[in-house]
Order: structure tokens, then sequence, then C-alpha cells
């Protein structure tokens, strides 16, 4: 057996990971951690080298050079070991056309030591419906449903989920979120790649920012954006009477600007701007409508690291 | 052990769902035994010609030639031995009788109270023509027996030796049968290579590559449900041919099942072979039309390799096809060997290795 491990190590290591395809370099240097219990995302467009990454780690592609511990073990020297214990959904889920879903969970389940009941994953991922049906006849969220079911057959401590929302409408993405959510509170660490910025701002507890092969930036939502934009933008609904130059005035605005009838403030002290603002409001006898303060997004993250918006 | 079960029942239920690969697989060649069944046991009265080769001369043979002509059912052929063996493996006769030299001696002796010594007939048949050569050794029997007892009412002095001759008549089912055998368990060799390139296409093998699963319970896994199919081919297609079509099956069932074992394995390796080239389902579904038809077409299993031109047979001695219909004929109905059954093992042995080795270097799992 594997010796105990400490909880809290991390159980992902990458040290200066590289991979070239040909002439293609699909990794150039990827360095991170996955700490236990955590939801870590690889967020980059498609060719980043996101899934590489992962495929790496899972055992099935090596790497050129550098080193890949999972679980605290080389994947190149412990590979059947790490695959005992961990879980994996592909980019496309791959299923027996021909099985039905509870002979497919079966079947992966018969390669594990150690694994979870059909019917538990059944009733889990919400398949008991389904459960005698042929996996070619399923919908798109019932497939990746079941792929995630394979993923946890043998349940696993670490979770690799490669782009697990990709395809799906809004309501079965959020049904998704909520299932990778759950992975997270039976204590199971996840590293999940994306390329839907609200999909790594609303389930990842950190995100790496990945182009061209490289990691561009490590952190948890709010720490990507506090490096590079100090500032918050308050929103109101346009107010006519007021103008442009007084509000510009107010106490630490940096600029105004209009989008859509909502006029935005641009402060680095919230307190201090908002205070000022209802002070000339009511002096003028009006109120601001749906106001709120906005920040900045991954998505402006990201445009400030790569020069581009990662929706094409 | 448990994985490998189990991949071998998903194997196997996804192979029984998928009505194509069972069509033909069972359905195709059961149509075909069907087929040549009823063409060739066609009804009626069956009659035969019968060659006649008197090598005695005196009344008593002239009396047995009339013997046989009484039974009605038998057209005789006066000429040399080389000759009717010519006519008998050209079609001309069903089969031969060779009455020696002393039969006339022998009736003397008889009639003078001697004690002679026993003569022989000799009955060439071919014996893949089961029923003709069931029929005319029947019809033999019963002459001698009944000259037998005209002339003494004493032990057999005019005995029956029979001889096989291999022909070239396609008249029988009891030829088919092996072939068709030997062709189901090649389309179920080369059929094996779809599943595998759908599987690796629809990266069912790539995520198979994610779990711990060895890759030889992969292998040993496809191997397992092919030989089920090919046990489950060659008792439906036997069972038909004898129940059915009343083929006589001669040689031990575990000759045949050894030998079924060895052809199916010879085919999938080269199976795996063409999963090894081709990249998508359909080039798959090309490449094994491509290596189907010649096999089926220049191996000498629906038609003899005596009648074929010589630059068929060269081709036909190549096919590996040609050498399992080939062993499959001799061990199960007796067939004249084309090669000796080692040889017919050897070359299916040699494709399988070779065969092997090609997909070993370039077989890939993603």
């Amino acid at each position: 057996m594997t010796a105990p491990r400490d909880p809290h190590a991390p159980v992902i290591v990458v040290r200066d990971v590289r991979k070239s395809f040909g002439e293609v370099k699909a990794v150039d240097g990827v360095s991170f951690e996955v700490q236990s219990g955590e939801i870590f995302g690889l967020l980059g467009p498609n060719g980043a080298g996101k899934t590489t990454t992962m495929e790496m780690l899972e055992g099935l592609t090596g790497p050129d050079s550098g080193d890949l511990l999972v679980l605290g073990l080389d994947v190149t020297r412990h590979a059947v070991a790490i695959k005992e214990r961990i879980g994996v959904q592909l980019q496309t889920a791959a299923l027996y056309p021909q099985l039905h879903v509870s002979e497919v969970i079966d079947l992966f389940g018969s390669f594990y030591e150690r694994r979870l009941p059909t019917s538990r994953l059944l009733d889990d991922l919400d398949l008991r419906e389904k459960q005698a049906a042929q996996t070619k006849n399923l919908s798109g969220g019932q497939r990746q449903r079941l792929s995630v079911a394979l993923a946890l057959v043998n349940d696993p401590e670490l979770v690799f989920l490669d782009e697990p929302t990709t395809g799906l409408d809004p309501a079965a993405r959020r049904g998704l979120w909520d299932l990778i959510l759950r992975l997270k509170a039976d204590g199971r660490s996840v590293l999940m790649t994306t390329h839907y910025l609200e999909e790594a701002e609303a389930i990842c507890d950190r995100v790496a920012i990945m182009d061209h092969g490289r990691i561009l930036d490590i952190g948890t939502a709010d720490e990507l954006i506090g490096r590079r934009f100090k500032e918050k933008a308050i929103q109101f609904d346009t107010i006519a009477t007021i103008g442009d130059a007084s509000l510009a005035q107010l106490a630490h605005v940096t600029r105004v600007a209009h989008e859509d009838g909502a006029t935005l403030l641009y402060t680095a002290d919230v307190p201090a701007t908002v205070g000022a603002l209802l002070d000339v409001t009511t002096a003028s006898g009006v109120e601001p409508d749906n106001l709120l303060v906005r920040r900045a997004t991954l998505e402006d993250v990201f445009l400030e690291l790569t020069g581009r918006a990662l929706r094409d | 052990m448990r994985s490998l079960i189990s991949l071998s029942r998903a194997n196997l239920k996804s192979f029984v769902r998928d009505r194509a690969a069972l069509f033909w697989t069972l359905a195709f060649p059961i149509l075909f035994v069907i087929l040549f069944g009823t063409i060739f046991s066609g009804g009626g009265t069956p009659s035969y010609d019968l060659g006649w080769v008197d090598q005695d001369g005196t009344p008593a043979a002239a009396e047995l030639r009339s013997a046989f002509a009484k039974s009605g059912v038998i057209t005789l052929h006066d000429g040399s031995l080389d000759d009717e063996k010519t006519a008998m493996r050209n079609g001309k006769v069903d089969g031969i009788v060779v009455v020696p030299a002393g039969l006339g001696a022998a009736a003397a002796a008889l009639s003078g109270g001697g004690q002679p010594s026993p003569v022989s007939l000799t009955l060439y048949t071919d014996p893949t023509r089961t029923s003709t050569a069931q029929a005319l050794g029947a019809i033999a029997n019963a002459v001698a027996y009944a000259a037998n007892l005209q002339l003494s009412g004493k032990p057999s002095v005019i005995g029956v030796a029979t001889q096989s001759l291999q022909t070239n008549q396609l008249t029988d089912v009891s030829y088919f049968v092996p072939s068709i055998l030997a062709m189901a368990l090649m389309q179920l060799g080369i059929f094996a290579s779809i599943p595998l390139v759908q599987q690796r296409e629809k990266l069912i093998l790539k995520r198979l590559n994610a779990t711990p699963l060895p890759r030889w319970t992969l292998v040993g896994s496809n191997i397992v449900v092919r030989l089920v199919i090919a046990a489950t081919q060659t008792v439906l297609i036997v069972g038909i041919g004898v129940k059915v079509l009343g083929v006589q099956v001669a040689g031990s069932w575990l000759a045949i099942a050894g030998l079924v074992a060895i052809g199916a394995l010879t085919f999938v390796s080269i199976g795996y072979v063409i999963a090894s080239f081709a990249r998508t389902e359909e080039a798959a579904n090309g490449m094994t039309s491509v290596v189907q038809f010649p096999l089926m077409f220049l191996s000498g299993i629906f038609f003899p390799l005596e009648i074929m031109p010589d630059w068929l047979r060269s081709i036909a001695t190549f096919m590996p096809l040609t050498y399992l219909g080939d062993a499959l004929r001799q061990v199960m109905v007796g067939g004249a060997p084309f090669v000796p059954l080692t040889v017919d093992l050897a070359v299916l042995g040699g494709w399988l290795v070779v065969c092997l080795g090609i997909s070993a270097r370039f077989f890939r799992w993603q």
C-alpha cells in the first residue's frame, strides 16, 4: 500500500514541464501546484496547452521534460497506482454506444480495486431514469453526467475534468457546476480546464491562465483581478440633471464613462465616492437608480495578459 | 481476470446489439449454406454414371457388369482405368469400378468345387460428394453380395474395396460447408478491425487507457469475443450442414474446434493489421472490403484449385484462406488434400506470426 500522505501536501505538483508535437510546443515550461481539497482551473483558449497538461498528469502522454507528481507519486513511474486513485473525464465523452448507462458504469467499476455502487452513482448524477438507455441515445448533458459518473466510479481522491461543460445549455451547465462543487464538499480535489471565464470565476478556487503553452498568471479570481485592476466602477442609471463634469469632481473618481444608459464612475475608494455621489444626488433631489459596484472580471484580466479577448 | 470477463461481456453485448455486424457474421454465411444446399441437393430420382474397367475379360466379369446395369440407376461407361479416372475428375462419371484379373479364374475354381482366393473389386468415389459416394458404395456392396450368393452361397469371394478420388465436381454440399465456414471465419477475423477502429476513433481506447486496466486485457477480451463468435458460427454452419443438408462430418469435433480457433486467430491478426493502418472507420470498412473479396474469390474455397487456370492458382497459393479451407475440408469431410494438413497449419501459423509482428509495431491506441 501507499504510505499515508500528508493531507495538506499538494495533490498535484507540476515543475517546468515541456511537451512538443513535432514543431509545435504544446506545453512550454509549465509549473503549478494544486492543493488538497481545492478546485483548480486551467483557463485559456483552445490550443493553449490545457488538455496536453492534463493528459500528462493522467498518464496518457509522457512529458518531454520536467516533473509531474500526482498524489505524491511520480507519474512516469507509478502510472498504474495513480490511475487506481484518480478519476478522469476526457473532453469527448468516450462511451460504448450500444451499452446501457448502468452497464457502462458496471464495466468501468470492474477495472478498479475500490468502487462506488452503481446505484449510488445513478442517483448522485441523476441518471436513474436513463439507466437502461443505450448511451448513443443520451442528450449532451446526460452524456456529460455519465462521463462524470465514470470518473467517480473508483471513489477517487482527485478528479480531472476536461472542459466538462462545453456544448451544454445554460441549465445543464449550472447543474454540472453544482455537481463539481459537491465533489469538493465530499473532500475531493478537482483539476479542470475551461475556456469559460464565468465558469472559472463561479466554481474555481484558483485559476491558472494559459496561452500558447505557458502559464501567464495563477491565483484566486480576486487576486488575479486585484493585481491589475485597483479600481472598481460605481454604476447607476444616468441622471440627466447631473453632468459628467460635476461627477468627475467627486472624491477619488478617476474617470467617468457611459454604457447602455448607465453611468460608470471609476474609483480606487468605493465608500468615499459613493458617499460623495449620494451627497450630490440628495442635493439635486434625485435618487440614483440601480446603483451597484462593479469590479473588473477575469475577462479583463485575460485581455490585459494576452492583448485579446478569450471569446472568439 | 474480473476486468477481462466484464470487458469481454461488454464487447459481446456491443456486437450482439450491432445489427449490421450480426448480419454479416452470422446470418450471411447461413444464407450461403442454405442457398448452396438448395442448389446442389436438388430433388429428382438420382442416377449415376459409373466407369467400368474390366481387367479380367471373362464371362464372369460380363455377368457382374450386367448385374450393375440392372440396378436401374446406373449407366456404365467402359474404358481403361486412366481414361475413367480422367473422366471422373472432369465430372463425366461419378465413380469407377475396377474388376481385377482373376475373377473368372475364381469363378471357375468355385464351380469346380475348389477353394478360390478372394477377389476384390475397387470402387473409386469422391468422399466430399457424400450422398453419391454412399449410394455407389451401397450399390456395389449389394451387387457383390448377390454375386457371391449366386456363385456359391459361401463366404464372400468377391469383396469391395473403396478408394478416394477427389473430383472437380461442385455438386455437393460437403465441399461447400467447410468452405463457407472458412469464409465466415475470415470475415469474422478481418471485421474485428471495425470495432477496434471505432473504439479508437470514439476515444474509448484512450479512456480505457486512463484506467488501471492492463493492455493485455484489452487485446485478450477482443480475442475471447472473436472466439466465442467463431464457435457460434461453427455450430450454426456445421449444424445446418449436418441436420438440414445431410453432410457427414468425418473428423473429430476437437480437431475441428482447434482448427476453427487457429483460423479465427489468424484472420483476427489480419484484422489487427487493418486496424493498424486504418485511421477512420470508413477507411477500415474500405480496407476490409479490399482484403475480403480477393480472399473470397481467389482462394479456391468455392472453386477447386484443380480447375483454376495456372495464373489464378498461383495467386490462390498465397492466400491464407486457401489453406484454412483445405484444412477444414480435410478434417471435416475427409476431402482430398491440396497440401498436407501440417503445411496448412504451418502457412496459417506463419500468417499469424507475421501479422502479429506488424500489429505490434504499427498499432496505435490513440
